[in-house]
């Protein structure tokens, strides 16, 4: 095929994408782990590091909640408290087996993590972080009044395991081996479609949404998950204790694994996992510090919050504080786009019928017909409050118009659903970009293949086949995409690293990775220098070339003119006029609109 | 039920809910002049009742001086808390980073309590030396102190320039700055004038609530539900959701007992909080941070 | 001394500001002198918005220079422009609805003294007749034209040496346009120098002495307002090089 450029053996900033994830901080973690009972240390050491080992059970799960999804949930030792509580009763009250019993309460932890993510959808930021903490006031409360199962304040006896998971070392080692399963497991996510979009639920919702990601049911799962070990680890907090009272879970501690992953770094593993290292071991360097302890949690945090925001994480990853070539070049290829737009051009439009979408007393728009073709470039401009922007959300399913409907081809589509534009063909960009910053550009475009994958959220946790499938190529697909649009040099580099206009033509791969049928681009020319906005030009109609139906709403009217087969002019919500560049550059009526006459 | 059993729920009803609402116009104080959610409210509560103990009981200052004293503590952590948890984090708008911040300092509060003061509950002595029978202090002084700050918050907003400054800066922030405005002064005293209801709010209900250094956390819950019911920033909301509160609470603990008096106030107040995220009161106004 | 009629208000050079990673200004240089109306014109996303932002100190800007009344603005916020004499009334005519009309007036000028600033509300007041009418009504009764002048009345109550108009046609009937910039032709007359920012171009034009577009984040125009190729370069400005054999028909 003309125009299929080979992919030669991959550069070094290729490695750099592939392997930004090292895995020596994790390997002599273990080492120092596995090797802690030969040193000969007494028991006293043994049990510290068993209660480090399960907490980093529970930190593990409650980072995708908190340092992923973005959520402020405070009041994680309720699930604590229940895993505890669950496997406790099950063992001593009721002869359940130790093992079935620790399955049964990290399942009952899963169940209760769960519900909480009904809140964490629906309610803001401070409101859901205090429902986790009354949560976890009431299930202390609950666990306090039942006395006849939970023997009330008395407590109550913590399931024993058998030999050889009695003694100090072989619990030790026990909870050692599922610690670093579950690291195991949320690093496998943390590189899966599943993570990036957390990520992207997190920083930029919009552009979550308009990549196909679906919140409900990701967080569904993210919670049932979260919840699920930390019930596993409540259970072995039981058996760690040997016996089990309410006042061993107070808020205290559920703010301390909360400081953890901020201390650690959000949106990181290594840096929770060392920071629930660094926190259990800070009260045990001195006497004064027991006392204080949560008073230096405290200020750790503040510290972090005001000065590192990016944590532990943030210190130790030195590849973002290398220096980045300056009078960097954004030069698009457009040769490479048959290898990222490669699924055959469709031959329905989008077509807009009779929109009206008023806001109170403002009419947005006001009874609009637009069609957008496949193969062809559209220009949309006009003053200001024309309706613009409001058309190109609509079509992508941000607003919901009280009349008229929305079409591809013969199939009517619904307004509203940005989640589902993605998997109908329709691709974005945003009038500022929504970028994961903290994420690689690789990363970011990456989110675009949210809806390529297949691979299921267990698959991805255990790293299975098809997800490392999916995983390869789209790494490569996105690669591709970069390339196109000039970026492939800076795919290993941080997103919040890149300059304006790098951000926009990133956008611009992110939207081709979903290999659209309609792209619709938000004003793309924001920012950019002269030479930019020519080769944005070029890219645009040679992706248009392709098959793509491209829509562009912007403000650089002679950018329009250049670039477009077709040019309608929006004036207060309606069409005033529609044609080709040329007739469009001197009808009357487009002057006169423009200078309010 | 007996005369005096229904007497003492609706007195002690009051009497918490009145120190519910004043924690939640602590929030409404703070939120209302940085469009931040701070989750100290509930630490200058126990701040009120521990200092006020500390200086009274075991310093033997006079009643007034300890009042004043107490207040001074208040104002001074309100300005703290400005200065350290919201002020550098404002420009950012990142939603967490501020709810971390105002946290981290509420734990140190908290703490410093726990270790200087002591971790077990004392008792907070009377204050006023007047007898008023079975009516005890420890229920009217609540109700007054609310009264006393409710009063006081409409005689500024309505006869002080600075008042109504405070209500343009909570209705437009970027309308008042464009105006000229002097925002951060005027943000920093509101945080000061929150500091000062909360310990307020703990000083009266100290004999209610005992000076303890745990109050803060259960003040920040239950000091928000009004908040949440009334609406961010209403505090008529805030008022109405606090008796509501102390009410329904003082007299679920009589119809199912303790525990499940907090559970079917935690329960409800989540299933009306996803009934209605703004609120019953609240207006789903467009905030910009929250 | 009296100073000349000619002297130079504003003075700012190579300008650039942006928001976040966006450079929103490409480099302004801007002169504003005494009793001078400016018309500020172009496409949206030109940066007129952005420049008045800049200008009264909203928004932070840290490359060029700009002078007022020979003071540095540079890391002024809005309170200490607005205490040197530069009123900035923004768009959208963003009144307090939950005060009272006479409160609005009176919060414009909160840094001055009592009876000061009860004689600059009356004055004020006498600009705008419709709206002295409803003084102790809550700014919620008034129309949304009615709040736009109430906007530039918050604007005059300092007596400002410089006032910028960001948009005051927004959504006005013509009447009220022709109303508000009936009082900006009035204050002229008291030596205040204006900067409007207008989409209504031909009325904008109609009460200024100089024009000046921008497009881009630069200044593609700046002549008075009665230059013969005015109506030229502003289509050049709002639609990029556009044939020019059309005439802009009224």
């Amino acid at each position: 095929m003309s125009g299929m450029a080979k992919l030669s053996a991959p550069p070094g900033f290729l490695q750099r994408a592939q392997f930004t994830f090292s895995a020596w901080p994790y390997v002599l973690l273990l080492i120092a782990a596995i090797s802690l009972p030969f040193t000969g240390a007494n028991d006293y050491w043994i049990l510290l590091a068993t209660r480090m080992a399960i907490y980093t059970i529970l930190i593990m799960g409650l980072n995708l909640v908190v340092g992923f999804a973005g959520q402020l949930a405070l009041g994680y030792v309720g699930l604590l408290t229940i895993g505890a509580y669950t496997s406790s009763v099950l063992v001593e009250k009721l002869g359940v087996g130790v093992f079935p019993a620790l399955v049964i309460a990290a399942v009952a932890g899963g169940a209760f993590g769960a519900l909480l993510s009904i809140p964490a959808l629906r309610l803001r930021t401070f409101y859901f972080a205090m429902t986790t903490m009354g949560f976890a006031t009431i299930v202390s409360q609950i666990v306090l009044a039942w006395q006849s199962i939970t023997g009330g304040g008395n407590g109550i006896v913590g399931p024993v395991f058998p030999a050889p998971f009695d003694a100090a070392n072989g619990f030790y080692l026990f909870c050692l081996v599922l610690a670093a399963i579950c690291t195991w497991t949320t690093l496998n996510l943390s590189n899966s479609r599943h993570g990036r979009s957390l990520l992207a639920v997190r920083d930029v919702e919009v552009a979550a949404a308009a990549n196909g990601v679906n919140k409900n049911v990701l967080f569904l799962k993210t919670f049932f998950f979260s919840g699920f070990l930390s019930g596993l680890a409540g259970a072995l907090f039981a058996t760690l204790q040997s016996y089990i009272t309410p006042d061993a879970f107070t808020l205290d501690l559920s703010v301390l694994f909360f400081i953890a992953i901020l201390i650690g770094g959000r949106g990181s593993i290594i840096g929770p996992l060392l920071a629930t290292v660094l926190l259990t071991l800070l009260p045990e360097i001195s006497a004064p510090l027991v006392t204080w302890a949560p008073f230096l949690y405290a200020i750790l945090l503040l510290v972090i919050v005001l000065l590192i925001p990016g944590g532990i994480a943030a210190l130790l990853d030195v590849e973002r504080r290398k220096p980045l070539k300056t009078g960097r070049l954004i030069i698009p290829q457009p040769v490479y786009l048959p290898s990222v737009l490669d699924n055959p051009a469709g031959a329905e439009s989008i077509a807009m019928k009779q929109v009206e979408l008023r806001f109170g007393q403002i009419r947005a728009l006001d009874g609009l017909d637009i069609d957008i073709k496949p193969g062809q470039v559209h220009g949309l401009i006009g003053p200001n409050g024309s309706g613009k922007t409001t058309t190109l959300n609509v079509i992508c399913g941000f607003g919901t118009p009280q009349q008229g409907s929305l079409w591809i081809g013969d199939r009517q589509i619904p307004f509203g659903s940005p989640s589902t534009r993605v998997s109908l063909g329709i691709a974005r960009t945003f009038q500022t970009p929504k970028v994961v910053g903290e994420a690689t550009v690789l990363a970011n475009v990456m989110l675009g293949g949210t809806t390529l994958g297949t691979a299921t959220f267990m698959e991805s946790l255990f790293g299975m086949p098809r997800h490392r499938k999916d995983e390869k190529s789209l790494r490569e697909h996105a690669l591709m995409a970069l390339r196109v649009v000039g970026l492939e040099e800076l795919a290993a580099v941080q997103a919040e690293r890149l300059q304006h206009s790098e951000l926009r033509f990133m956008e611009i791969a992110r939207a081709l990775v979903s290999r659209p049928r309609f792209l619709l681009l938000d004003e793309p020319a924001a920012g950019l220098s002269p030479a930019e906005i020519e080769r944005l030009g070029d890219l645009v109609k040679e992706i248009g070339r392709h098959g793509t139906g491209v829509l562009i709403v912007e403000h650089h009217s002679d950018l329009v003119f250049r670039m477009s087969d077709q040019v309608t002019v929006l004036n207060l919500g309606r069409m005033l006029a529609a044609g080709s560049p040329a007739e469009i550059k001197v009808h009357p009526e487009v002057v006169s609109a423009y200078l309010g006459v | 039920m007996s005369q005096v059993i229904f007497f003492s729920i609706v007195a002690t009803g009051l009497a918490s809910g009145c120190i519910y609402a004043l924690i939640g116009v602590t929030y409404n104080v703070m939120y209302s002049a940085s469009r931040v959610m701070s989750f100290t409210a509930g630490q200058y509560g126990m701040v009120g009742g521990v200092v006020g103990a500390l200086l009274i009981q075991n310093l033997s200052l006079p009643v007034w001086a300890g009042l004043l004293l107490t207040l001074v503590a208040g104002i001074l952590l309100g300005i703290v808390t400005e200065i350290v948890g919201v002020r550098p984090v404002l420009k950012n708008l990142e939603q967490h980073l501020y709810v971390l911040s105002t946290l981290a300092l509420a734990l140190m509060i908290k703490q410093v309590a726990a270790v200087e003061w002591s971790t077990e509950p004392k008792p907070f002595p009377r204050v006023s030396g007047i007898d008023t029978g079975i009516w005890e202090e420890k229920y009217w002084l609540p109700v007054v102190a609310l009264v006393v700050v409710i009063a006081g918050l409409e005689l500024l907003n309505r006869y002080t320039l600075m008042g109504r400054a405070f209500l343009a800066i909570s209705e437009d922030t970027f309308a008042a700055r464009a105006l000229g405005l002097p925002e951060r002064n005027l943000r920093v005293t509101s945080f000061a004038l929150a500091g000062a209801i909360g310990s307020l709010a703990g000083f009266a209900g100290g004999q209610m609530l005992l000076a303890y250094f745990d109050n803060g956390t259960m003040l920040t819950f239950y000091g928000f539900i009004p908040v949440a019911l009334g609406g961010l920033g209403n505090n008529r909301g805030a008022l109405v959701g606090g008796l509501a509160l102390g009410i329904f609470q003082q007299a679920a603990t009589f119809l199912v007992g303790g525990v499940f008096a907090s559970v079917a106030v935690f329960l409800a107040f989540t299933f009306l909080l996803l009934a209605r995220p703004e609120g019953l009161f609240g207006n789903s106004r467009k905030t910009r941070l929250v | 001394m009296l100073t000349s009629e000619s002297e130079v208000l504003l003075d700012v050079k190579a300008l650039q500001a942006g928001y976040g990673k966006i450079n929103v200004l490409q480099g302004i240089d801007l002169q504003v002198r005494r009793g001078e109306i400016v018309a500020l014109l172009g496409p949206n996303g030109a940066g007129k918005t952005t420049l008045l932002r800049a200008v009264s100190g909203l928004l932070p800007w840290n490359s060029g220079s700009v002078t007022f009344a020979g003071a540095d603005l540079r890391s002024l916020g809005p309170r200490g422009t607005t205490r040197l004499g530069l009123s900035h009334v923004i768009e959208g005519h963003r009144v307090f609805t939950s005060l009272s009309v006479t409160d609005n007036l009176s919060l414009a000028g909160y840094d001055l003294k009592h009876t000061q600033r009860e004689e600059r509300v009356e004055e004020a007041f006498s600009l705008f007749p419709e709206i002295a009418e409803k003084r102790h009504l809550s700014a919620s009764t008034l129309s949304g034209g009615q709040q736009q002048m109430l906007a530039v009345a918050q604007g005059l109550v300092r007596r400002p040496k410089l006032l910028m108009l960001d948009e005051p046609s927004a959504g006005l009937s013509p009447v009220l346009v022709d109303r508000v910039l009936a009082v900006v032709t009035r204050i002229k007359a008291s030596g205040t120098a204006v900067i409007l920012v207008e989409q209504l171009v031909e009325k904008a034009i109609g009460v200024s002495d100089r024009v000046v577009a921008l497009a881009r984040g630069q200044i593609v125009l700046d002549e008075t307002s009665t230059a013969a190729n005015l109506s030229a370069g502003l289509q050049d400005a709002y639609l990029g090089h556009a044939d020019r054999q059309v005439e802009a028909t009224a």
